[in-house]
């Protein structure tokens, strides 16, 4: 019953969906992919086969990291193996293929696709799949079937079905907080205030969502379910809560509170409500955000004098400096490997995301523009979304690491900033 | 004794002087959780706000928190009204540079900044209300130098 409240939800929010990726430079030396018109049994609707390829090539394409060949340059259209000639594609200049066939399971409605993905210039098959699912449901089995075929060509695991968060400033007046597919569909509203939001952050399980708001007049940490809606306030100890992140073992938040004005860092346990003091000086400590192991933790902190990143052990509390170039470097996080981290980085007035390597010595600045926060990254390590600004208003961009290609995720109204990447589905 | 903290008034003194000896001490690792009244909808907020013909802002450097002789000596202007005031309510703020959880601690600093002088001034640190928006209430909408020199800053209101 849950989750058809839930389906019913999201699909009424249909209308909406008000981020669109717009590749501004694809990746460097792009793979070519043609995705061929999925074949389909008789009794079955017709639309179908080219919705089915169509869906995949959207998603496959989203991030610029992949170019598709149009399908009226296609010189045959087989949904079979044995209809398949490499050669019909060779001469396209494609690197790989994607096929399939739709067969009726019963009368419900229930479809089972089988699909496959050739590598044209090995001339072999690299992957056989089969799924069934329900026909109103087309969009979640494509993306089933991209993650798959993302993960085969890349060796990446497949985000196509991950989701982001962000947090719109439609004017002066209205904040609200929204919940989105990771391709800006399906958009829906959580919370709505006329007071500043931030910070949102997900559960390690996709179902709640953790962020400050000050709708009672000062930072206050809530927790909010994405199902039921139901809101819970964390006043942990006193005013000024802030910059929730959950644990990756999704037994704790990590979060900021600030007594008597020294705001220090905290590991809150969700199920005793105890806190557990991490850091004490007199200096400004914020911004916590947990390795992918849940055993340690990067903060920004200005107890050198200026804002730079530090490592902290949750267990014996001992604490590295992590950075040292330049008088800005804040909001770090990990990498899912825990090896890097990305973070803001301030050079001469231009505020730019930058990564560096644990055990390495140099930053290096990812972005060109000047006012660039709030960065976060795709499950699979390889895609970073951050906020940035063009006159006065707030929009999303990325880009992806393996590849170098480029995208923004303007709004059509207002100002988006601090996305917020949902895990996988575990 | 063991009966009185197994009510509800015991665990809350208890907690209670967790927090005073945590907040004093500032040295303890693990601190009760304790449900606070909330804070919200301030009393002061209903009562009448004193006006003065004096501009109540005081305005700070990029990544700075530190008053300047002129802050101060406005402040000092300001000394007369704030005796008379039941309530001062300090708001910080910051321009839109740098990470908004940075800037959120940033404005509070400034606007403690304040407190701290109209506290050696004389003024009951009883009647001081702290809080900071950050950089999420700018004053002017522009990425400006401009702007963001008068989005850093914080606002004195009387009650």
């Amino acid at each position: 019953m849950r989750g058809l409240i839930f389906l019913i939800l999201v699909s009424s929010n249909n209308i909406f969906s008000i981020l669109e990726i717009e590749i501004l430079k694809g990746s460097d030396n792009l793979s070519k992919i043609a995705f061929i018109p999925f074949g389909i049994e008789k009794n079955i609707d017709e639309k179908y086969g080219d919705q089915v390829s169509s869906l995949i090539e959207k998603n496959m394409v989203l991030f610029g990291e992949f170019e598709n060949l149009n399908k009226n340059e296609m010189l045959s259209f087989p949904s079979t193996e044995e209809d398949f000639y490499y050669r019909d594609w060779k001469i396209m200049g494609v690197d790989y293929s994607v096929i399939g066939r739709i067969n009726s399971v019963n009368a419900l409605g229930n479809l089972n696709i089988s699909y496959s993905l050739f590598n044209i210039n090995r001339r072999i098959k690299i992957l056989d799949g089969e799924i069934v699912g329900n026909e109103n449901n087309i969009e979640g089995i494509a993306k089933i079937i991209s993650n798959r075929i993302y993960e085969k060509i890349t060796g990446l695991r497949g985000i196509f079905d991950t989701k982001l968060a962000y947090v719109v400033n439609s004017n002066s007046k209205t904040y609200q907080i929204c919940v989105s597919d990771i391709d800006g569909q399906n958009e829906k509203i959580l919370f709505s205030s006329p007071s500043p939001i931030m910070s949102p952050d997900w559960s390690p399980d996709r179902k709640k969502i953790a962020y400050v708001s000050f709708e009672n007049g000062f930072a206050e940490i809530f927790i909010q379910d994405l199902i039921s809606g139901e809101r819970e306030s964390i006043n942990a100890l006193g005013m000024t809560n802030s910059a929730p992140v959950w644990s990756p073992d999704g037994k704790s938040l990590a979060l900021v509170v600030s007594f008597s004005g020294n705001p220090d860092i905290f590991s809150y346990s969700l199920n005793t409500k105890r806190l557990n003091r991490l850091t004490n000086h007199y200096g400004i400590d914020t911004e916590p955000s947990w390795s992918p192991d849940s055993k340690k933790m990067i903060f920004t902190s200005d107890r050198s004098g200026s804002p730079q990143l530090y490592e902290i052990n949750v267990q014996s509390k001992r604490k590295k400096r992590l950075t040292k170039d330049g008088s800005y470097n804040a909001r770090g996080k990990y990498f899912p490997d825990g090896k890097s981290i990305f973070f803001v980085h301030g050079n001469n007035g231009n505020f730019q995301i930058a990564t560096k390597k644990l055990s390495g010595r140099f930053i290096s600045t990812l972005t060109s523009t000047s006012l660039d926060e709030s960065p976060t990254i795709s499950p699979n390590g390889n895609i970073i979304i951050y906020a940035t600004k063009k006159d006065e208003n707030g929009y999303l961009a990325g880009l992806t690491l393996n590849g170098k290609s480029r995208f923004a995720l303007p709004l059509k109204n207002g100002s988006v900033r601090e996305p917020a990447w949902s895990p996988l589905l575990k | 004794m063991r009966r009185l903290f197994m009510e509800p008034i015991g665990i809350f003194i208890l907690a209670m002087v967790c927090q005073l000896y945590s907040c004093a001490q500032n040295v303890s690792d693990s601190v009760e959780q304790m449900s606070y009244a909330s804070v919200a909808g301030e009393e002061y907020l209903e009562g009448d706000k004193i006006e003065t013909n004096l501009n109540n802002k005081v305005f700070f450097d990029f990544d700075k928190s530190s008053l300047d002789a002129s802050d101060k000596s406005l402040l000092e202007q300001y000394l007369p009204f704030i005796r008379k005031a039941k309530i001062v309510r300090l708001e910080g703020h910051c321009d839109e540079r740098g990470t908004r959880e940075y800037n959120l601690a940033l404005g509070e600093r400034r606007a403690l900044e304040v407190r701290d002088f109209l506290i050696v001034k004389g003024i009951s640190g009883k009647k001081i209300r702290v809080v900071s928006f950050g950089e999420e209430k700018p004053l002017k909408r522009a990425s400006t130098e401009q702007a963001w020199s008068e989005n850093r800053r914080v606002e004195i209101s009387l009650y």
